[in-house]
């Protein structure tokens, strides 16, 4: 491959990072084909042993993904690292895919679950009082703060699983660095 | 599995060697690339992430050298805590690899 080619595609495959970071990762590969040349090795030499410049380019765009989601816990931080693993395109993530959907859709299900549960304990602790309920309306009063109570201390709880498993997610998802594998594991 | 044992090994060095060529004399990522590729069969492209990733860690920092030919060169040196973690590095590496070899020698 030429220098040319190479280059081309890393910069193909590093699209959607902020463009400062582009330029920089662009000049050092740029810079190390002509230390390459000036070493008196060919451009094919040089390319070839840098590797894939498509699976390079995924790789550092993953890694920065999950840079992102380490610095910041959001559900968009959390979407990119997600579909950056996907990325890496290995034929085991494939097949967690369905895996992955069901504990997705199961973690969306049980955040609904816990809003509704906060609503209900609100409109028990408001409304309950009037309805003279069995117990007297304190009783009302305080079941309805013991409901909101379990329902924030469970969507407390979804939110500690939910980032323990994106955090394994991470972790299996490093695993499938090729090129960049050595440089990246975190070092003891 | 003798390789993944020497993955394993290459991985846990990496950093320190790079460090330790740091440590000796300014240099930049071609040069540390080849002398790495060389000597411990480094992937050359795996360079760029590490010095990147030790440059947000604050251990090297980076300057430009003009060039008589081609652009002005990238050069790295240590920070002063990239110095400190060189050294407490090095004398782990020491201590355990010293400790090994005692076991190796005993064994043979």
């Amino acid at each position: 491959m030429t220098r040319q080619a190479f280059m081309a595609r890393l910069r193909e495959g590093l699209r959607g990072l902020p463009p400062q970071t582009v330029t920089d990762i662009v000049a050092d590969y740029e810079a190390h084909f002509a230390d390459g040349e000036a070493a008196g090795r060919t451009e094919a030499e040089v390319a070839a042993a840098l590797g894939d410049p498509d699976r390079l380019a995924r790789e550092i765009r993953a890694e920065s993904s999950l840079n992102r989601w380490r610095e910041e816990r959001s559900p968009s931080s959390a979407a990119a690292a997600v579909f950056a693993v996907l990325g890496l395109g290995a034929i085991d993530i494939l097949v967690l895919l369905p895996i992955l959907m069901g504990v997705a859709g199961a973690i969306v299900g049980l955040a609904v679950a816990v809003i509704v549960c906060f609503f209900a304990g609100a409109v028990v602790f408001a409304a309950g009082p009037f309805t003279d309920p069995p117990g007297g309306p304190i009783t009302a009063i305080l079941a309805g703060i013991g409901i909101m109570a379990g329902s924030a201390s469970g969507g407390a709880l979804l939110t500690i699983v939910s980032i323990g498993l994106m955090n394994a997610l991470v972790w299996y998802g490093r695993l499938h660095y090729r090129l960049l594998k050595p440089a990246l594991e975190p070092q003891a | 599995m003798p390789e993944a044992i020497e993955i394993q090994l290459k991985k846990g060095a990496l950093e320190l060697c790079v460090l330790a060529l740091l440590h000796r004399h300014d240099s930049y990522a071609y040069e540390i690339a080849s002398r790495l590729a060389d000597a411990i069969g480094m992937g050359e492209g795996t360079i760029y992430p590490l010095m990147r990733r030790l440059q947000s860690d604050g251990l090297v920092e980076t300057y430009l050298v003009e060039s008589s030919a081609g652009p002005p060169r990238k050069y790295y040196r240590l920070s002063e805590a990239g110095k400190k973690s060189f050294n407490s590095q090095a004398a782990a590496w020491k201590s355990f690899s010293g400790a090994v070899d005692t076991i190796l020698g005993g064994a043979q």
